[in-house]
């Protein structure tokens, strides 16, 4: 059991490193310009792109989305790095996560030639976005489940008929 | 209990609470009252995560290597061009640069011209902010797209390269069906024009080896690779000198314009 909390341990710290470098990676400068609030935001409009190339929503959902993925990203990676509420924070990730996957298998499954926008441009989605996104579904359903598992042991209540140690009386 | 012991109390809390895995292995407050219950054996559970999370870190690596590959044949795309461009639209000048791989034949890339480029040669282009640049990459799964680039580029040659194109795109689905290209082009241009066209195109029949045109869409495949090209449409744009990542897929005017704008406000 020890082993297993280890690794619930290493798989939120891991997936906390995934979402806080795919934040990074959305918002940084796309070119060789220095950070400033025109370059996040023409990054966040580079990500738009790549958005909206999934074909999926209409153009103001699309800007939506693109400029509140990222900080909401930011915002997970922080969250599950701090351990605070870990069955919450975990479950939230298995739903973005599986969220992610399922647009990913769409765009594949309609042959879409794309990149995949999930840590910034450059990345074409193919089988191995695929395995990499299935894997990270595969290890948060994991942490979520070892978070709801280890929450669930803390709290079991002791049986009625239990003996209570008796605290030691000084002669 | 003193300050000593306040302190050990409150470094226990914070580190139960950002390491709530490993706070069952001493005694708190809570264990007398809920003690913690023997370890009871969960099989395969934890191997199995060690799997993922090894096959996790697998694919994140083969992930970072390949986008380091294209960022870096980026780079080399960000050397000077081989030839000048002879399908252009506005000043070579203007802020934005933006090139398109595409194929003619390709459904994605016809509704990228119809519903984004042609916006924006009605817009951006004229007011100076885009120079808008083709290229052209053939698929091989693309029958009679090779053909298509032969015929709009001889028409290029003699200025008429917009009009080609247009046409291409508006009847794709119906050249698409049997190769019949010439009959488009023809209708694109009076018959004088149509008579350089042909002249151009001797020796550039379907299956010619020999067509001069070639080196001209050649050249277009051999500077896709280097980016690479992996689909159509991709394309690549350059504001002030800084080339941006590559993008592939169809994109909205209004997406692609919002873009545009960031680049021009910066």
């Amino acid at each position: 059991m020890a082993v297993g909390k280890i690794l619930v341990l290493v798989g939120r710290l891991a997936l906390a490193g995934v979402f806080l470098f795919a934040a990074y990676a959305k918002l940084k400068p796309q070119a060789a310009v220095p950070w400033s609030a025109g370059s996040v935001r023409t990054s966040l409009s580079l990500f738009a792109m790549q958005v909206d190339s999934y074909e999926m929503l209409p153009g103001k959902y699309v800007s939506f989305v693109a400029h509140t993925l990222p900080p909401a990203e930011l915002a997970l990676g922080l969250w599950l790095l701090s351990g605070i509420a870990l069955r919450y924070s975990a479950l939230v990730t298995s739903l973005l996560i599986a969220g992610f996957f399922s647009v990913i298998v769409r765009a594949y499954a309609m042959g879409l030639e794309i990149n995949c926008g999930c840590f910034g441009p450059g990345e074409r989605l193919g089988k191995m976005t695929l395995v990499r996104d299935g894997s990270f579904l595969a290890l948060s359903l994991g942490v979520t489940i070892g978070a709801f598992l280890l929450h669930k042991r803390k709290r079991e209540p002791i049986p009625a008929d239990a003996a209570i140690p008796e605290p030691q009386r000084s002669n | 209990m003193g300050a000593s012991g306040r302190w050990k109390l409150a470094k226990r809390r914070i580190r139960d609470t950002m390491l709530p895995e490993l706070n069952l292995n001493h005694a708190s407050e809570d264990d007398v009252t809920h003690p913690p219950q023997p370890a009871r054996r969960k099989p395969g559970f934890a191997p199995v995560l060690a799997g993922v999370v090894v096959l996790m870190f697998a694919s994140l690596s083969t992930t970072l290597a390949q986008t380091a590959r294209t960022r870096h044949a980026s780079t080399i795309a960000a050397r000077p061009a081989l030839t000048a461009p002879v399908r252009a639209f506005g000043t070579p000048n203007a802020p934005i640069k933006l090139e398109v791989f595409s194929d003619y034949q390709c459904p994605v890339c016809r509704n990228f011209y119809e519903g984004t480029l042609r916006s924006l040669m009605a817009t951006y282009i004229p007011q100076g902010k885009v120079y808008l640049v083709h290229h052209d990459f053939p698929l091989p799964m693309h029958q009679y797209s090779y053909q298509a680039a032969r015929w709009a580029n001889a028409a290029a040659e003699i200025g008429k390269f917009e009009d080609v194109e247009a046409a291409l795109y508006d009847n794709q689905a119906a050249w698409s069906t049997d190769g019949n290209i010439e009959k488009f082009v023809q209708g694109a241009m009076s018959p004088a024009d149509f008579k350089k066209v042909q002249k151009l195109m001797a020796g550039c029949e379907p299956n010619s080896h020999t067509c001069a045109i070639d080196e001209i869409i050649n050249a277009d495949i051999a500077l896709g690779r280097q980016i690479p090209v992996q689909g159509t449409p991709t394309y690549v744009i350059t504001s002030k000198g800084q080339k941006y990542p590559a993008g592939s897929g169809n994109v909205s005017w209004d997406i692609m314009r919002q873009f545009f704008d960031s680049l021009l406000s910066q």
